[in-house]
């Protein structure tokens, strides 16, 4: 199957430092991608490139090519806000908007101009469902989310990025602020969610890429040291460089 | 923290921070006191043989004098409050628009440079006495409302009434709006504003959907000191407004007159119950700023901080 997202040769900056460096990745439809690697080592630069997220940055610039579905998306003629409504993305720390559980999930349909009550209201249920959060919050839906608890909000913004219906979903480090508990659910709903997703993640966990994911991409100094399916790379590794990080001998 | 593990030198600060505090609090409990015992006067003496106000007739009268000065006691302030609270409002709905704005202006869009220029100019502006503002009033605006007025057809009293009071009072407002919400649009978290982006959401969708929502509590906040301020000036407005005998005024080219306008006129020049009427006035102004001020803080609390 062709790759949803082929990337060339793309190097960014940020002024003057170089964070990214000739990197060159196919990522496969409906699958989990893990991006793992030391902190600094430009996992999630790479990742915010892919929704255009790094255009925020003052003093960034970017070369080489970034194909979403055969199309250069990294063109600054390309529909930006088009890429986002494809391409959806789960933070680090969970950041629900001060507003309405129902509200945060109906936010991004709303922009695009639904206002229809019941349309909203299918399209809500339905992402909380897959959310895996329809049970908790189904009788407060009028309940600020951010009364919710940790992982409950990761999955609401999860359910926030599904409400999109996306082709792809970004998540930064989206374990990172949780307790092991609510990180084990939402490593249960990334696997449900890869039937319909394809996803990218970025870890810091190898425990969690090793579980999770189907690909692994090693970053290193903004360089894909290593790149293949999941239980080759941590099995074998063909790289001592990843050989020594896998095995926690350093980062 | 014991008492024992307090030095010399910490028990005696202690002690002199504890009067300072309570000489400031006393302050109003004095100044309402004051202003009580003499706006008290005119309802329950006869001022010297004038008879008793009325403190029904007072709160609900639409003449401010019935009659000649030092002779009558038909003081009815019942249309100042209307004045007072309508002007409020009006210049609000102009202030509140503009400051708000300019504080996104300054705080998201801005380039940093000018931002920063901006937020000077707004600091200057709030730190321009009130009586220049009236002046700018008095220079500018009647002049230019009195020429309106009369393209309408209408014969204004050379500009003065309830528009000019507005504008003056909107554009004291102004900074004072623009620098509480400026703060307060800054700091918001911006992980929110970049979900927003995430979601596809525009950059002007985010800002109002989203940015405006999150700082909500704090504009509100502005707008809640702006009205204490419209309701509480004194100078500026009684050189714009026309000083009204009677009311209430509705007409934008109407003359107008306010709690403190009324207060103001002819405060020196006058004695007896012409003079006392003057601090009953002043209960009546602490009142209707205290009311507002609880109705919006409950407002903002029901409304404002909902989701937050």
């Amino acid at each position: 199957m062709e790759p949803i997202i082929k990337v060339e040769n793309l190097d960014l900056y940020y002024d003057k430092f170089q964070a990214l460096k000739k990197i060159s990745l196919e990522i496969p439809q409906n699958k989990v991608t893990a991006l793992i690697g030391p902190s600094g080592c430009g996992k999630s630069t790479f990742l915010r490139c892919l929704n255009r997220m790094n255009d925020l940055i003052e003093g960034m610039r970017m070369d080489g090519t970034i194909l979403f579905h055969g199309e250069h998306s990294e063109s600054s003629a390309y529909d930006v806000i088009g890429l986002r409504k494809k391409v959806g993305m789960v933070f680090q720390r969970p950041n629900p908007f001060p507003m309405s559980i129902f509200d945060n999930v109906a936010f991004g349909p709303r922009q695009q101009g639904e206002k229809n009550k019941q349309v909203l209201k299918e399209i809500m249920e339905k992402s909380l469902k897959q959310a895996a959060l329809w049970d908790e919050v189904s009788d407060r839906l009028s309940e600020s989310a951010t009364k919710l608890s940790g992982g409950q909000q990761q999955r609401l913004c999860i359910a926030r990025a599904i409400a999109m219906e996306p082709e792809v979903i970004l998540m930064d480090e989206p374990t990172s602020a949780l307790d092991p508990l609510a990180t084990q659910r939402i490593e249960d709903l990334i696997e449900e969610l890869k039937k319909n997703y394809t996803i990218i993640i970025v870890t810091h966990s190898m425990q969690q890429a090793a579980r999770i994911s189907d690909k692994t991409a090693f970053f290193l100094m903004g360089e894909v040291i290593e790149y293949g399916n999941t239980a080759d790379i941590f099995a074998n590794p063909n790289d001592k460089r990843t050989e020594d990080y896998i095995t926690g001998r350093f980062g | 923290m014991g008492s024992k593990s307090l030095s010399r030198v910490d028990r005696i600060t202690y002690f002199l921070l504890t009067i300072v505090g309570l000489i400031s609090a006393s302050f109003i409990v004095f100044i309402s006191i004051f202003i009580a015992l003499k706006g008290v006067l005119p309802f329950l003496t006869d001022n010297l043989g004038l008879g008793s106000v009325s403190l029904f007739k007072f709160l609900t009268q639409t003449v401010w004098l019935n009659g000649p000065t030092f002779v009558s006691t038909a003081y009815g302030a019942g249309f100042l409050i209307v004045n007072t609270l309508y002007i409020a409002f009006l210049s609000l709905l102009i202030s509140f628009p503009i400051g708000v704005l300019t504080a996104l202006f300054i705080a998201k869009i801005a380039p940093k440079k000018i931002a920063g220029i901006l937020r000077t100019i707004i600091e200057l502006l709030s730190a321009i006495p009130s009586i220049v503002y009236g002046l700018v009033g008095v220079g500018f605006f009647l002049p230019i409302i009195y020429s309106l007025a009369r393209s309408f057809g209408y014969s204004s009293s050379g500009g003065s009434g309830t528009l000019a009071t507005v504008f003056v009072l909107a554009l004291m407002s102004i900074p004072t709006i623009t620098s509480i919400s400026e703060v307060s649009i800054r700091s918001v978290d911006q992980s929110i504003e970049h979900a927003s982006l995430a979601l596809g959401a525009t950059f002007t969708q985010t800002r109002f959907k989203i940015t405006l929502l999150a700082a909500k509590s704090g504009i509100f906040s502005g707008a809640i000191l702006a009205i204490g301020r419209s309701l509480g000036e004194a100078t500026a407005v009684s050189l714009v407004a026309g000083n009204a005998r009677s009311g209430p005024t509705f007409g934008l080219f109407d003359i107008t007159s306010t709690i403190t306008s009324t207060m103001l006129t002819g405060l020196k020049e006058t004695q007896g119950i012409d003079y006392d009427i003057r601090f009953s006035l002043g209960i009546v102004l602490m009142v209707v700023i205290l009311l507002t001020n609880m109705i919006l803080n409950y407002i903002k609390k029901k409304v404002g901080n909902v989701h937050a």
